[in-house]
């Protein structure tokens, strides 16, 4: 699972940077618009360090933020399944407020917070959140009734055990879920140190986006997608092993 | 105990047939009971009818002596995080354990208690489910196509058990196989399409018991009753 999406990045990488020398020898664009393949060695040497540890910190707030995003949706999924008033509010709210995209809120919280971790975390959890609730609500509003049945009849049927019934039946799609949801995490991580933070692979991408360095935004290119691979791989591995231990298959 | 219908009518919404059309029964003693009928004249429907699962009709339904009426189908899963076997436990009231392990043998399930729900055979699986109801608390169970994916003999076993266990309450069995219900089941009410009048009748079964000896010859008339009123 890990080693064949880490393989499947790098198979599209390499073939993103053969596209990118096959336009600057074709089109015979200079080393100042797409740097040549030593160029492109020697930068990504330089920078394996910093840009490492870039990396990782926004992975630890992509993370943090997909966690708090998670576990909010699944609160407010598990309450808003009913189809009572506040069911159909929580519903209505979350299909309106998703379709908002989440990014043009962000200057708001740079004016209010200011440009630090706490203004990244929020983007990324905001970012994340959305989709991971309408997945919950959709998963946790439909009823079981082969399983649900006997609890209703004989009056076993709280809401815990409902909650646990629909989640253990839907187990594949939640995992797939959350472990989608650590792109969003991540883009809005990247989002937010781009837009205006100081620090994190976004802000170091900003950086050389100022500078016009095309080998620095391929080298961060390359961190961001083997991190993320290694990360969205360990969640399918983390919940493969939950399906195998709660469900036994 | 008594369980009544008088003049029940309805149609499912959107539908432009009415299911049950001026339908009528009275059913006044306890034991081992059957719905029969050809598919789609509304049996399923009946029994979620007297169990509250529908409540959009008209008529009359009188309930007198049986107030825990349980409805199961052959269709139902247990949830697959654990064991049929603690599951069972889980569910199981106080008091009824024995009752429970008793049930466990005669079904024939006593080996399956570890393995997981998926894990079973479709008979097994209804076996299982069957056996979690007869374990409640109840005055009525409907029973329907419960024993279906079941060998004939596995089930023969499990309605004299469930006869013998339970000879005070309430049973509707909701079966296609004529054979069957008129060999195992007292009264048999056969439902019919809403343009016939009336609509349900009841046949008398030959309500056959652990160790008595079946009579061919009725056993014969009962079916060919059922046949000719359905």
């Amino acid at each position: 699972m890990l080693p064949r999406r880490i393989l499947q990045f790098l198979i599209i990488y390499v073939l993103g940077i053969c596209a990118l020398l096959a336009l600057k020898y074709g089109a015979g664009l200079s080393d100042y618009v797409i740097p040549g393949p030593d160029d492109l060695w020697r930068t990504g040497t330089e920078v394996f360090r910093p840009f490492g540890l870039d990396v990782l910190n926004t992975l630890t707030v992509a993370i943090l933020g997909q966690v708090i995003s998670v576990v909010l949706a699944i609160f407010v999924g598990v309450a808003g399944r009913r189809a009572t008033w506040f069911g159909s509010f929580i519903k209505v709210a979350a299909y309106n407020v998703q379709a908002y995209p989440i990014v043009a809120l962000a200057p708001i919280l740079f004016i209010l917070v200011g440009d630090g971790w706490i203004t990244r975390l929020l983007i990324a959890a905001m970012i994340c959140y959305f989709p991971v609730l309408l997945s919950v609500l959709g998963i946790m509003s439909e009823p079981v009734e082969d399983i649900e049945h006997f609890y209703r009849v004989t009056g076993r049927l709280r809401w815990q055990l409902e909650v646990k019934i629909r989640a253990f039946e839907n187990l594949s799609k939640l995992t797939t879920v959350i472990s989608g949801s650590a792109t969003l995490a991540f883009a809005g991580t990247i989002v937010a140190e781009f837009i205006a933070a100081n620090a994190g692979i976004g802000y170091s991408i900003r950086i050389a986006l100022y500078q016009s360095d095309l080998s620095r935004i391929l080298a961060a290119l390359f961190f961001i997608g083997i991190v993320l691979s290694v990360y969205q791989g360990l969640l399918e591995i983390t919940g493969a092993l939950v399906r195998r231990t709660w469900a036994g298959v | 105990m008594r369980l009544a219908c008088r003049d029940i009518r309805y149609r499912y919404p959107g539908s432009e047939n009415e299911l049950f059309n001026g339908l009528g029964f009275v059913l006044e003693e306890p034991g081992f009971h059957a719905v029969f009928g050809p598919s789609g004249v509304g049996k399923t429907s009946l029994a979620r009818l007297l169990t509250g699962g529908i409540d959009d009709f008209s008529g009359d339904v009188a309930v007198k002596g049986l107030p825990i009426r349980l409805y199961s189908h052959n269709l139902e899963r247990l949830p697959g995080w654990s064991s049929v076997g603690k599951h069972l436990s889980r569910i199981t009231p106080p008091g009824r354990e024995a009752q429970r392990e008793t049930l466990v043998e005669a079904f024939g399930l006593t080996g399956f208690m570890d393995s997981r729900f998926s894990r079973l055979s479709l008979g097994q699986r209804n076996r299982v489910n069957l056996l979690r109801y007869l374990i409640q608390h109840f005055q009525l169970l409907i029973m329907d196509e419960s024993l279906a994916n079941v060998d004939e003999q596995t089930r023969e076993q499990i309605l004299l058990t469930i006869k013998e266990m339970f000879p005070e309450s309430c049973f509707l069995y909701i079966s296609h196989n004529v054979v069957e219900v008129a060999t195992f089941c007292r009264k048999i009410l056969v439902l019919r399409s809403p343009e016939k009048s009336p609509q349900a009748v009841f046949v008398g079964g030959q309500d056959r018991r652990k160790d008595a000896r079946l009579d061919e010859r009725r056993l014969q008339q009962s079916m060919l009753e059922i046949v000719n009123a359905s």
